[in-house]
């Protein structure tokens, strides 16, 4: 009974928020955060019964024999639902300070509860079609928080773009359900999972179905090349950058995977194409992550660089590292983001990393909490992304990947050289908030990369001169809280016999359901692994310091930074040109396709056969019409040829018939 | 037999007068002779009681209508058969339609030989209901097994008379005025 | 009966062949109505010599019900030209063309 209230908790608070969110006025906020905070509460309630070997689960309804609908709080499920409305809470918290002052306040609430609602619907389901109903409904959540400024022009193709590329990947869902529905003849996990591997399918057919839920989790966790809507995403406030495009929502697809693990370890090529695109993701993101100046387009590459670390975790087999990346993830990401919107909130929107620069003495809290969370993402021992990306890495190499390996560790050099960048850049030298930004190289802000320069856009456009205004308690208490995972939660997988690794004992399949290459032996230790891939960190680093951290560098940060802008390649600056490939690709044709109906098909075929039956039909009445003469004589003769004609029937069709 | 082929020259003959007379009035007096031919052809196929009827009727009834209206229409108006004639050849397909219409009579009724049966009396009494063509015979049948079709008749003859009054009429239903006052011709109504 | 039916439906057939021309070549309305008067009187001559030749009063019957509906026929046409008479001022069928499609 308590799994329904922590699932429905939040669309009550959607709803309520909606519909009575201007009575409410500044207490929709509060009332908003309690909601999700209790159903957390009841989550932590329910950790025993989850945590049993088959995990909590109840009825819904039940519709034909195969479909039944219920709710099922497993191991699995229990992290992300403790993520969700977890740091769910937190970032309602500090949207409540965040947001404050906005018109629509309530409305932006109600939005995030809606939101906590279909993710908990998406993971809380125990068939594939409730799952697909929470995948749109996130979907949509998506397209409402990341268009929310909607007077935005931004914002509002930022959402659609993200939500049609969601749409793709809900479609390749669907076909997936279609084949599991025709085989099985079910839609539960417990029906789709009695055996593994699953007798039903063949090889291809299970290929089939890995790949359309596959290409799901790629739109939904903007895996390449479905990536292109996650920068874009950024156009939201940015506690929906938290919260969605970080914590939870993007990271639906990792989960995907990992509950759909009994059919990944059955193909081998499914886990093969995962592992490559997963990979790709993140070195890709990671690069993109060394070419961007908003601060929330980095954290948004880097995002992306990160899930592609969880998929090629859960992709090669290793379940367990990319959940645990996932839980990581969820804190230090969010703690970033929270910090970049101190940040952002502080210096009236402005988002611009070549705009700010030293505001470490300014911020220092925000400095704090953005230095934990690099340290986190970068992986220095000891902070909770050193475990988890370790495991991960290691765990493509463990499984038989060693060139996926040899990415990741890569990666992992390349994230910490951008996420040093942005700290040096943002919190260290002087401030350049009063230097013009032509001296900075800011010539055209969107093609820079920052979209928000213009502090109108942003949600105080009464106040007109709101710089460096005091943060709320409600914005940093969230993030202080937040920083206490974001350094020990990586403890839990500490050692050999480590917490993390008792919880999933037995709950998913091994890597290889088929063994095929037998027991592969990694050619390196995991300690000699953690060790290089501490170095290729250090070196990173160093990097980064060299070129932005270190006192001459600081001393001309303008010039520096200038001339970066000026020389950055093109090809990074418009993210290897996969949005104007799209636009090639699929938005000229359709446009195109567009304009031929236009032109051709609908006034030449369409149109003129509507018109050709018309002017056919007036022909005929002109042709009947010439018989209308008017003269009396013509109609008798007329009935005269009728006659005749009556006659010839009788003449020669009924000879002899009479008598 | 000879008397047949005397009434059918006299009829073809008759009804091509009738066809191409000038003045209406000579069709009239040729119509008229044709249907006393016809009348008197009836009485050799044993209808008295039609022949009778074709008098009465039509020469009696439907020729002296003609005949009046031609008075009617000719007093004190120029001639009939003005105006252009706007379909000159139109003579040449009603003759063909026609000629193809002949030739298709004559030869159905050719090819569907009749066997003819002997009446009970070839002389028919008037009185005598059994005698085939005998008034008797006739009436019994019309107001017997055929009285329905008749009472139609009597019903369209009727919504004829009213139709007639109503065209033709100075005055529609209710009193009102069926023409402008302007064109008021000086004429005694047809009807009154 | 001494003569075949054939002749008198043949007759019949002559009459009906000379009506015809007379509705469409003639344009004077009263000599039109006449023809089809005649028109009348060729089908009553095949349904009467039919029903002589089959001793079946059905033909005569009907024969009279054409009279009698001939008869109104006439009267109506004969309203009608009178009308348009009144109000063209002459009679020619040809004139009479306000149906034109």
């Amino acid at each position: 009974m308590l799994l329904y209230l922590v699932w429905l908790l939040p669309l009550i608070g959607a709803v309520v928020l909606w519909a009575f969110g201007p009575q409410l006025k500044s207490w929709a906020g509060p009332v908003g955060s309690a909601l999700v905070g209790v159903s957390f509460a009841a989550t932590l309630v329910l950790w025993n019964e989850a945590t049993a070997p088959h995990g909590l689960h109840v009825g819904l309804v039940s519709w034909l024999a195969g479909w039944d609908f219920g709710l099922q709080l497993d191991r699995l499920s229990l992290i992300w639902t403790l993520v969700i409305t977890g740091v769910g809470f937190l970032i309602h918290v500090y949207s409540i300070g965040y947001m404050h002052g906005d018109r629509a306040f309530a409305r932006f609430f109600a939005y995030m509860n809606f939101f906590v609602f279909a993710m908990l619907t998406l993971v809380l389901s125990d068939n594939v079609v409730g799952l697909l109903v929470g995948w749109g409904l996130v979907g949509l959540a998506s397209y409402f928080l990341i268009g929310f400024w909607f007077y935005k022009p931004t914002a509002v193709s930022a959402a659609r773009k993200a939500f049609v590329m969601n749409v793709v990947g809900d479609v390749a869902i669907l076909f997936s359900i279609f084949l599991i529905v025709s085989r099985i003849g079910a839609i539960g996990y417990d029906r789709i999972f009695a055996q593994t591997p699953p007798p039903a399918f063949g090889a291809h057919e299970l290929f089939l179905i890995c790949l359309g839920l596959f290409i799901g989790c790629a739109a939904k966790s903007a895996q390449v090349p479905l990536h292109t809507w996650l920068p874009d995403a950024m156009e939201g406030p940015t506690p929906v950058s938290a919260l969605i495009h970080a914590a939870t929502m993007v990271t639906a697809g990792v989960y995907l995977i990992a509950r759909f693990a009994p059919l990944w370890s059955a193909s081998p090529d499914a886990q093969e194409l995962t592992g490559v695109i997963g990979a790709l993701t993140a070195i890709s993101g990671a690069i993109l992550g060394c070419a961007q100046w908003d601060i929330k387009r980095i954290l948004a590459y880097s995002t992306m660089s990160q899930i592609g670390y969880m998929i090629m975790g859960v992709g090669v087999g290793a379940y367990g590292s990319g959940v645990f990346h996932f839980l990581t993830h969820a804190f230090f990401k969010a703690q970033l983001f929270l910090g970049a919107g101190i940040v952002i909130h502080a210096l009236a929107d402005e988002q611009d990393v070549r705009r700010m620069g030293g505001l470490r003495k300014m911020l220092p809290f925000a400095f704090v909490a953005m230095l934990t969370g690099v340290l986190a993402i970068c992986g220095v021992p000891g902070f909770s992304g050193f475990f988890s990306k370790d495991a991960v890495v290691y765990g493509a190499l463990e499984t038989g990947h060693p060139w996926l390996y040899a990415i990741g560790v890569i990666t992992a050099g390349i994230t910490a050289y951008y996420m040093f960048r942005l700290l040096f850049v943002t919190f260290f030298g002087a401030y350049r908030g009063n230097v013009d930004p032509s001296d900075l190289g800011i010539r055209h802000p969107e093609l820079a990369g920052t979209a928000a320069t213009s502090s109108s856009s942003g949600h105080h456009p009464e106040e007109e001169e709101p710089h460096r205004h005091a943060r709320s308690w409600l914005m940093s208490g969230p993030v202080a809280v937040l920083i206490l995972p974001t350094i020990f939660i990586g403890w839990l997988d500490a050692g050999g016999n480590a917490p993390w690794k008792r919880y999933f004992e037995g709950f998913f399949p091994p890597a290889h359901a088929f063994a095929a290459n037998g027991a592969y032996v990694p050619p390196i230790s995991e300690t000699l692994s953690t060790a290089l891939v501490f170095a290729v960190v250090v070196a990173g680093f160093a990097v980064a310091y060299l070129r932005y951290g270190a006192s001459p560098a600081l001393r001309d940060a303008i010039a520096r930074l200038r001339t970066e802008t000026v020389r950055m390649p093109g090809v990074l600056a418009n993210a290897y040109y996969f949005d104007a490939a799209y636009e090639a690709l699929f938005v000229r044709p359709a446009y195109a396709l567009g304009r031929w109906f236009y032109r051709v098909a609908d006034p030449h075929g369409i149109d003129a056969g509507v018109r050709e039956v018309a002017v056919s039909a007036q022909w005929l009445g002109h042709l009947f019409r010439s018989f209308q003469t008017g003269l009396v004589r013509a109609y008798a003769l007329t009935i005269a040829v009728g006659v005749v004609c009556f006659v010839a029937y009788y003449a020669f069709a009924f000879t002899g018939a009479a008598r | 037999m000879i008397a047949f082929w005397i009434l059918a020259l006299l009829m073809i003959a008759s009804a091509v007068f009738t066809v191409t007379a000038k003045q209406p009035v000579h069709s009239v007096v040729g119509l008229l002779v044709n249907f006393i031919a016809l009348a008197a052809t009836y009485l050799t196929l044993q209808a008295e009681f039609l022949a009778v009827m074709q008098i009465v009727v039509y020469s009696g009834a439907i020729l002296i209508l003609f005949v009046f209206v031609i008075a009617l229409l000719s007093s004190g108006t120029k001639p009939f058969n003005v105006g252009p004639d706007r379909a000159p050849r139109i003579l040449i397909p009603a003759v063909i339609a026609a000629v193809l219409a002949l030739a298709g009579i004559t030869v159905a009724a050719l090819r569907t030989p009749v066997t003819v049966v002997q009446a009970t009396s070839t002389n028919g009494t008037t009185g005598d209901a059994n005698a085939f063509g005998s008034v008797a015979n006739f009436g019994a049948a019309l107001f017997t097994t055929h009285l329905l079709p008749f009472e139609i008749t009597a019903f369209i003859l009727m919504v004829s008379v009213i139709g007639v009054v109503l065209i033709a009429g100075d005055e529609g239903p209710a009193g009102l005025s069926r023409r402008k006052p302007k064109r008021n011709i000086q004429r005694e109504p047809i009807l009154k | 009966m001494t003569v075949a039916p054939e002749n008198y439906v043949a007759l019949s057939a002559v009459l009906f062949f000379i009506g015809v021309v007379g509705v469409i070549a003639r344009r004077n309305p009263l000599i039109m109505l006449m023809s089809i008067e005649l028109l009348f009187n060729a089908s009553n001559l095949a349904l009467v010599t039919y029903a002589r030749a089959w001793v079946n009063n059905v033909g005569h019957i009907f024969a009279f019900l054409v009279i009698t509906v001939a008869a109104a026929e006439a009267a109506i046409a004969l309203a009608i030209v009178v009308v348009t008479f009144r109000s063209r001022r002459f009679v020619d069928v040809d004139e009479v063309s306000a149906l034109k499609g």
